[in-house]
């Protein structure tokens, strides 16, 4: 329980919810006063708890003065400012009505302040593979069959100027995001960098694991968050594929990652993402995905979700130019007492777009939950834009919930858009058509639960994370049931 | 310019809803849509063993009126063994109690083929769904022995793993199950029911091969997801191939040689005969004398308002085919 009552009038609290490093550095960067000069409106959405995080953020990076650290230092800047300005949200929020935050809220939320010391196990790809530990890099494997030219790593390590001069132009043009985007901004103490140059197909796709080392043990109110942050940077004709997996750690540790991806796909580049997320079962994991699409480029997404006692994945598209193509396919599973919520929006700005969306979730626990927010905006120049939306809910237990939204705004008058949402039990004639073969009840509801979401899993590039995800998701529905 | 703003113009239930309480829909404010299953689960399914307990006792009359009785049917021998024996059986849809069948008898002997006509909607699909336990009916009275057990107190899945198939007049697609995966999982169940180990996807590929041959089927049809997109004929191969791989004591082919074009029909008509053996039976519903002059029926029994009015051999069906179904109405 956040068992302090904040009055706007404070600056400090009496009593920090915030542990901050045991060897406190001076600021200097950024003053967290709000300014006396700010308007009324930020006046009022002025949140003392807030204020507290950003500063307990702030606290908690570990100075450095590297010159290449100034598009990170920039950023955090605009971050605070715009973090100042957000309070906390609440259910009241139209983007959160459905997804409770306040136990992230109520929680001891301590940031990570120092690299880990965590023994990754290498994994058996030989792709090129990036661990990134409770927000730090500090793994990287197998980087040398890359192509000429591509760059994978930590922004701190990167000296070509071309490329850090890239990199800059899009750290900072914050977007869409919401609070949690910019405790990211703050909070991210390092940028991994994925870059592809022009015209340049990488083959192996970069695959990149999330480990969380630091988690509060059960009934501590003990939540270390971590704010990890990587772009994806693609130049004119480029093409790569990033897998992103989010991994448990051990056992049923509490924690609050807080994973900002930014994508920016060139002129016919293509990106082909693979979001796989299978965290603690107490944990908050709060994503965003914020893609901008140049003209004739090609976004490809697969998320499949089965983590978190919180999962909330906010995913924005953005159209830069014509000819785009967008799928995005998403898998979420609440086998337990959790919340799984993607908030998507597509802004097709131009004329040809292509975009798909297929949505797909299963709750197969009383307590589980699942949210989908899904908005395509086709605006007024998009026309001869193809657009596609789908969501199918498939709720397996008493009191399961799902809270669907598919939203599809029209503004261009010469567009072929299409969406529906359905909502079901297991069809019983299939049932039976099992039965009838002899094959018994359970081992016939597992395989139409199963085939359900394989459609979604289908979708996966690459046939050992197909066979990974396929096996983690009999699992869940195995205990569930 | 058009100005149209969606929001989920096109929401899709389940059809029909889940029985027996509705499911919860409510639209909330801003256009969003909540939707939480009640408690308890609604499948039908799931309230399965809940049948009334006075089927034991039908079961021992049953049982000894099948010592008693001398078997009904011409052409069968005293010492054949009692495969399927249904007595006045009745059954009423689950949803609405309408009454479909009226009291049905009739009994199978080993080696037997019996076919089944009647007008459309006079209960023959109803006869085999219901004996292989399908949830849309409920047995009101009567009994149906199957070698020597009570089928109304067993499962669907104990009906089938017990010997008794039926292809389906219409069989339902399953999206993103794959036939072959279904073929194995019938056949694994069987095995465990026989205490064999279960076959792996190449043991199984082995023993699958050689039935795709006796149907004529293409093994694209295996890695396709079951009966989705197949064509009339290709659904109907796919239920004898099921066939051909489960084996059953006694078959219910349900119109197997409906929509089907000549080439199809062959094979369709050879597969079955070539199932055929001194032991198994044979329950075929048919609208048509063709494969009955194919597959030789001991007898054909006329269905007519949920009852079996006639028994005969096949000169019914011919007359049948020559004048219709006035021909053999009753004569009073
Ligand atoms: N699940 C059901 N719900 C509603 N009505 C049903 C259901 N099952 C059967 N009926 C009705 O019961 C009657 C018998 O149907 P049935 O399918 O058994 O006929 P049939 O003899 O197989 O006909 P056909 O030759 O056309 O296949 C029909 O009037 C049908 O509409
Ligand atoms: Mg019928």
């Amino acid at each position: 329980m956040a068992a302090i009552a904040f009055t706007p009038q404070v600056q400090r609290p009496p009593l920090s919810l915030f542990s901050t490093p045991k060897t406190p550095k001076p600021k200097t960067r950024v003053s967290l006063q709000p300014s006396s000069s700010s308007s009324s409106t930020s006046q009022l959405s002025y949140d003392p708890f807030v204020h507290q995080l950003a500063e307990s953020l702030d606290d908690s990076l570990p100075s450095s003065s590297s010159s290449s650290s100034s598009s990170l230092q920039s950023l955090r800047d605009s971050s605070v400012q715009t973090v100042l300005s957000t309070p906390w949200p609440t259910r009241k929020d139209e983007p959160f009505r459905f997804t409770d935050t306040s136990f992230i809220k109520n929680s001891q939320i301590t940031p990570i302040s120092r690299p880990p010391s965590f023994p990754t196990t290498p994994d058996d790809t030989q792709f090129p593979s990036l661990d990134i530990v409770d927000g730090f890099l500090v793994n990287l494997s197998n980087l040398g069959e890359l192509p000429n030219g591509v760059f994978v790593g930590s922004l701190l390590e990167l000296s070509d100027e071309t490329i850090l001069k890239r990199v800059s132009e899009f750290l900072s043009t914050s977007s869409q995001g919401d609070l949690f985007w910019s405790i990211n901004g703050i909070g991210a103490p390092d940028l991994t960098v994925v870059y592809v140059p022009a015209g340049c197909r990488v083959e192996s796709p970069i695959y990149l694991r999330y480990f969380a080392n630091e988690g509060g043990d059960i009934g501590s109110p003990k939540l270390p968050l971590s704010n990890p942050r990587v772009l994806v940077l693609v130049e004119k004709g480029g093409e790569i594929g990033v897998i992103e997996e989010f991994l448990g750690g051990d056992g049923d540790k509490a924690y609050w990652v807080n994973s900002v991806l930014e994508v920016v796909v060139g002129e016919g580049g293509k990106v082909r993402h693979s979001y796989v997320q299978n965290q603690s079962v107490n944990a908050a994991h709060i994503k965003w995905t914020s893609v901008r699409q140049e003209s004739a480029s090609t976004y490809e997404l697969v998320e499949i979700s089965t983590g978190g006692r919180l999962s909330r994945h906010n995913l924005h598209v953005q159209q830069l130019g014509p000819d785009t193509i967008t799928e995005l396919s998403t898998l979420h599973l609440s086998a337990g007492d959790q919340t799984q919520d993607l908030h998507s929006s597509i802004v097709l700005d131009h004329p040809r777009g292509y975009s798909r969306q297929l949505h797909k979730c299963i709750v197969s626990h009383s307590e589980g939950k699942a949210v989908f927010d899904g908005n395509v905006k086709v605006n007024r120049y998009a026309q001869q834009t193809d657009g596609g939306q789908l969501t199918r809910s498939l709720l397996l237990a008493p009191r399961a919930t799902v809270n669907v939204k598919p939203n599809l705004q029209i503004i261009a008058d010469d567009v072929k858009c299409s969406h529906g949402a359905a909502i079901s039990d297991l069809e019983e004639t299939q049932l039976f058509y099992f039965l009838a073969r002899g094959i018994s009840l359970e081992a016939a509801r597992r395989a139409l639960v199963y085939s359900f979401g394989a459609e979604v899993i289908e979708g996966l590039p690459y046939p050992w994370i197909k066979t990974k995800v396929e096996s983690q998701i009999k699992e869940l529905l195995e205990g569930s049931s | 310019m058009a100005l149209s703003v969606f929001h989920h113009p096109s929401l899709t239930l389940p059809s029909p809803p889940p029985q027996p309480s509705p499911p919860s829909l409510r639209p909330s404010p801003s256009n969003s849509l909540q939707f939480t299953l009640p408690a308890p689960r609604p499948l039908l399914l799931l309230l399965r063993s809940s049948r009334p307990n006075r089927r034991h006792s039908s079961l021992r009359a049953g049982l000894s009126s099948a010592v008693d009785s001398p078997p009904q049917t011409s052409g069968s021998q005293p010492e054949k063994k009692l495969i399927l024996q249904v007595r006045d059986l009745t059954a009423v849809i689950a949803e609405s109690k309408q009454e479909i069948l009226k009291g049905v008898n009739l009994t199978v002997y080993e080696g037997e083929v019996h076919a089944v006509m009647g007008k459309n909607g006079s209960g023959k699909s109803t006869f085999a769904k219901v004996l292989v336990g399908h949830p849309d009916y409920e047995v009101t009275g009567g009994s149906v022995v199957f070698k020597g057990q009570d089928l109304l107190e067993m499962e669907a899945d104990e009906r089938s793993l017990a010997g008794l198939f039926m292809s389906f007049q219409s069989p339902v697609e399953i999206p993103g199950v794959s036939n072959i995966n279904f073929l194995r999982m019938a056949y694994n169940a069987k095995r465990e029911k026989l205490g064999l180990p279960e076959l792996g996807v190449f043991e199984f590929y082995a023993y699958l091969y050689p039935k795709l041959e006796l149907v004529n089927m293409k093994t694209d049809f295996l890695d396709r997801n079951v009966n989705e997109g197949f064509s009339g004929g290709e659904k109907k191969r796919n239920e004898i191939l099921q066939l051909a791989v489960l084996g059953a004591e006694l078959a219910l082919l349900d119109e197997i040689d409906s929509g089907l074009d000549v080439d199809a029909f062959q094979d369709v008509a050879k597969a079955v005969n070539g199932l055929l053996t001194p032991t198994n039976s044979v329950l075929l519903i048919t609208h048509y004398l063709r494969l009955l002059q194919f597959i030789k029926p001991t007898c054909i029994h006329i269905m007519e308002n949920g009852k079996i009015v006639k028994t005969g051999d096949i000169s019914l069906a011919e007359a049948l085919e020559k004048d219709g179904y006035e021909a053999i109405a009753k004569p009073h």
